[in-house]
């Protein structure tokens, strides 16, 4: 187990955005989670790398804790936590830099400035997402100007060159065509075997193809956490069966 | 792109060749059980039976996870639909090998009966009916599969003639009824392998090339 969650609770002011969630989310699986809109589902993600505290009036009780460490402890690192929790968002936000400074960037952030190692870094990061081999010889070129997959990919990449353990993906193929999603879903299967990866997705279809557990959200509540397998055949709660079978949302 | 779902479907395809090879070798073992009045190898035959069933309700969860997580589509679908259909068959071809060596208890008993060359002509070419049925399905070989099926009627009118000799024993010679009525139940158990193995062939060219064969459906459309 890698973040547990319980009795977790978030209120906007005194709007409650998520009412007692407890969850278990496994090492090196993709968890994900599905549920119509506004349901809480990327206000939990951003509840696992404290994004949320950004935005101002929220208000959360009950625990998270990752390698059992609550990451809500006054103690904890933020810092720490963001390098080790990294986060891809809805539409690609390459920075108007390099596409080697931008992987070069969080390493830089974390004050690696020899040349020869971030170039290292730079490699890995863009092999593991199978991106060395057509950009080696652009490393300088804008980042700007690749496709929205491969910007996507590259966000992934930059991610990955900090060594981050958990990955949160919001929605990461909603700017990309069918084609383009597929490679990235494929990229995610793979990423696996060394991160543990949760993406929130409005695509239950992408949930049920790449997830090993997914969970169902609804007004703020964790209706059913469980595994894909067992979300798509067989849904304990009627609610879920609603959903995934298009009666709503 | 190499598809992760890609990899799936081969696993699926993996297991239902390995229960086919399960299958085939209990066939062979309830023939040469048969013939060589061998009860040891009876249990064998349970045993390869048990190990069939627990594969086919594997392969069954297989098939149903993948199409309810990737909604497949054209061939694919057509491969999961038509996979689930010849674990159904593979499973029954099992039991009746298991039938047949059901039987080897009640021949051993009873007096011998000579002129079931029959049986054993169309032993031969039920399990290679199995055999090409299988192949056609690895190799997603329609023409193999349509062949398989044409051999059919020649099953059954093997099986007319064993049951014709056999009830000629039974009215001349009464005291190998016993004996007799065992055979006719191979032949039966016989021409049922045959018919499955027809329908897996069904099930090859459904998945190949999209066409349904079976009851005539094609004669009838046009």
């Amino acid at each position: 187990m890698i973040i547990r969650t319980a009795n977790l609770n978030l209120y906007y002011h005194k709007f409650q955005a998520l009412t007692n969630v407890n969850m278990a989310i496994k090492r090196n699986l993709i968890t994900g989670i599905i549920g119509p809109s506004g349901c809480g589902k990327s206000t939990l993600l951003r509840v696992f790398n404290r994004m949320n505290e950004l935005i101002d009036g929220v208000r959360i009780t009950g625990s998270v804790l990752i390698d059992d460490e609550d990451i809500y402890s006054p103690m904890h690192d933020l810092i720490l936590l963001r390098k080790r929790v990294g986060m891809v968002f809805q539409r690609p936000n390459a920075f108007p830099l390099s596409i080697f400074d931008n992987i070069a960037y969080g390493p830089r952030v974390w004050n690696i400035s020899d040349k020869k190692t971030l170039r290292e870094i730079v490699e890995r990061s863009l092999r593991a997402v199978d991106l060395f081999d057509d950009l080696s010889s652009r490393l300088n070129d804008s980042a700007l100007a690749l496709s929205a997959e491969k910007q996507q990919r590259l966000c992934i990449a930059r991610l990955l060159a900090v060594e981050p353990e958990i990955l949160l993906m919001d929605e990461p193929c909603s700017a990309l065509d069918p084609i383009a999603t597929g490679k990235i879903e494929e990229l995610m299967i793979g990423l696996k075997k060394k991160y543990t990866i949760i993406i929130v997705t409005h695509n239950m279809q992408q949930a049920a193809r790449i997830a090993d557990d997914v969970g169902f959200m609804l007004l703020g509540e964790l209706v059913e956490f469980d595994t894909a397998k067992r979300i798509f055949t067989n849904p304990r709660d009627k609610r879920t069966f609603d959903y995934i079978s298009g009666r709503f949302g | 792109m190499d598809r992760h779902f890609d990899e799936e479907l081969q696993n699926v395809k993996r297991k239902i060749v390995d229960m086919a090879a399960m299958v085939e070798e209990s066939i062979t073992k309830s023939l040469d059980a048969l013939k060589n009045k061998d009860l040891k190898m009876a249990d064998e035959i349970q045993e390869l039976d048990h190990k069939t069933d627990r594969l086919e309700i594997t392969i069954e969860d297989m098939c149903i996870e993948l199409i309810a997580r990737h909604q497949p589509v054209g061939r694919d679908l057509r491969f999961l639909i038509g996979t689930i259909k010849m674990n159904n068959d593979l499973e029954r071809m099992g039991d009746h090998s298991v039938n047949i060596a059901d039987c080897i208890k009640y021949v051993i008993e009873a007096p011998a009966i000579g002129q079931v060359m029959n049986i054993w002509a169309m032993a031969k070419i039920v399990k290679e009916m199995v055999r090409e049925s299988v192949q056609s399905f690895i190799d997603n070989d329609a023409a193999r599969a349509q062949k398989v099926c044409e051999r059919d009627s020649i099953v059954d009118g093997l099986r007319n003639e064993t049951i014709r000799t056999l009830l000629t024993h039974m009215l001349e010679e009464p005291e190998k009824i016993e004996s007799a009525i065992q055979y006719m139940l191979v032949a039966k158990n016989l021409e049922r392998i045959a018919d499955l193995s027809t329908n897996i062939c069904e099930d090859v060219i459904y998945i190949a090339q999209a066409r349904v064969i079976k009851h005539h459906a094609e004669n009838e459309k046009s």
